[in-house]
């Protein structure tokens, strides 16, 4: 049975989206697109914070990448 | 945005720091007392907005010697870094020599954490020696050359690269050389029509 995902498809969708963001960086000051970024990561990282994985499993995880 | 882009200078004002940022910032700042580097990957086109995070930044550095690397270890771990493949100094040391990265974070924390390499590729030299640098109001970051890091980031291929390396382009369509990035593209064997990189 073939996948019903269609990859081609979601990176075009993905890459859309991209050129849509961009466009509205280059159109607002720093200050607000770099806030909501900053939001957005601090949010990021704050839930990094909760990662349970020690470094070991974390290294592992990576290599099996 | 607001960007001024003169050489290899790039100057961000009023950009508001994430905690990324700031955790860049901190490290490269301990980093530069010990050695060259430079920011590649992921990293580059988060500074410029894009909208995603990351659990390591990667950056290469020049060949050191080991007790240069002693003494950069040494200031980490008394600002509350650690390293998180070996506590020993002469053990993360050879794995940088072998060409292996070692990955350091914050004290009691994972992630993020910075990927460190020894240059080894000619890219990877070219990087280095041509890096960029963004500037915003009390800090400087050394970026790997846009002109090089978009056909790095086709190169590489997945969905998150070829987003990054769209996105750069994006950004800066206007200021890039469009020379060296079709050199570049050409070097690297990767083409940018099908996603709007056309030089």
């Amino acid at each position: 049975m073939g996948s019903m995902f269609d990859k081609k498809q979601n990176l075009a969708e993905r890459l859309k989206f991209v050129h849509f963001y961009s466009q509205w960086v280059i159109s607002v000051p720093n200050e607000v697109w770099s806030k909501q970024q900053a939001d957005f990561i601090d949010s990021l990282f704050e839930n990094a914070r909760n990662f349970q994985l020690d470094s070991k499993k974390y290294l592992k995880s990576i290599n099996r990448r | 945005m607001d960007f001024e882009y003169k050489g290899k200078n790039i100057s961000l004002k009023n950009k508001v720091l994430s905690k990324l940022d700031l955790f860049v910032i901190d490290f490269v700042n301990i980093l530069t007392k010990y050695a060259d580097y430079v920011v590649v990957s992921g990293y580059v086109s988060i500074i410029f907005g894009r909208s995603r995070g990351t659990e390591d930044i990667d950056i290469l550095i020049n060949k050191i010697d080991m007790e240069t690397f002693i003494k950069f270890n040494r200031e980490l771990i008394g600002k509350q870094y650690w390293f998180l493949n070996a506590d020993n100094p002469g053990e993360l040391y050879g794995m940088l020599h072998d060409g292996l990265a070692v990955r350091i974070a914050i004290k009691e924390t994972v992630i993020p954490n910075i990927e460190l390499k020894f240059v080894k590729s000619d890219l990877d030299k070219i990087s280095l020696r041509e890096h960029m640098i963004v500037e915003t109001e009390e800090n400087s970051i050394n970026i790997s050359p846009l002109e090089l890091q978009i056909p790095f980031k086709l190169f590489l291929g997945s969905d998150k690269d070829i987003e990054d390396a769209v996105y750069l382009y994006d950004i800066f369509s206007n200021q890039l050389d469009k020379v060296k990035l079709k050199q570049y593209m050409s070097i690297l064997k990767v083409k940018g029509t099908d996603y709007g990189i056309d030089v």
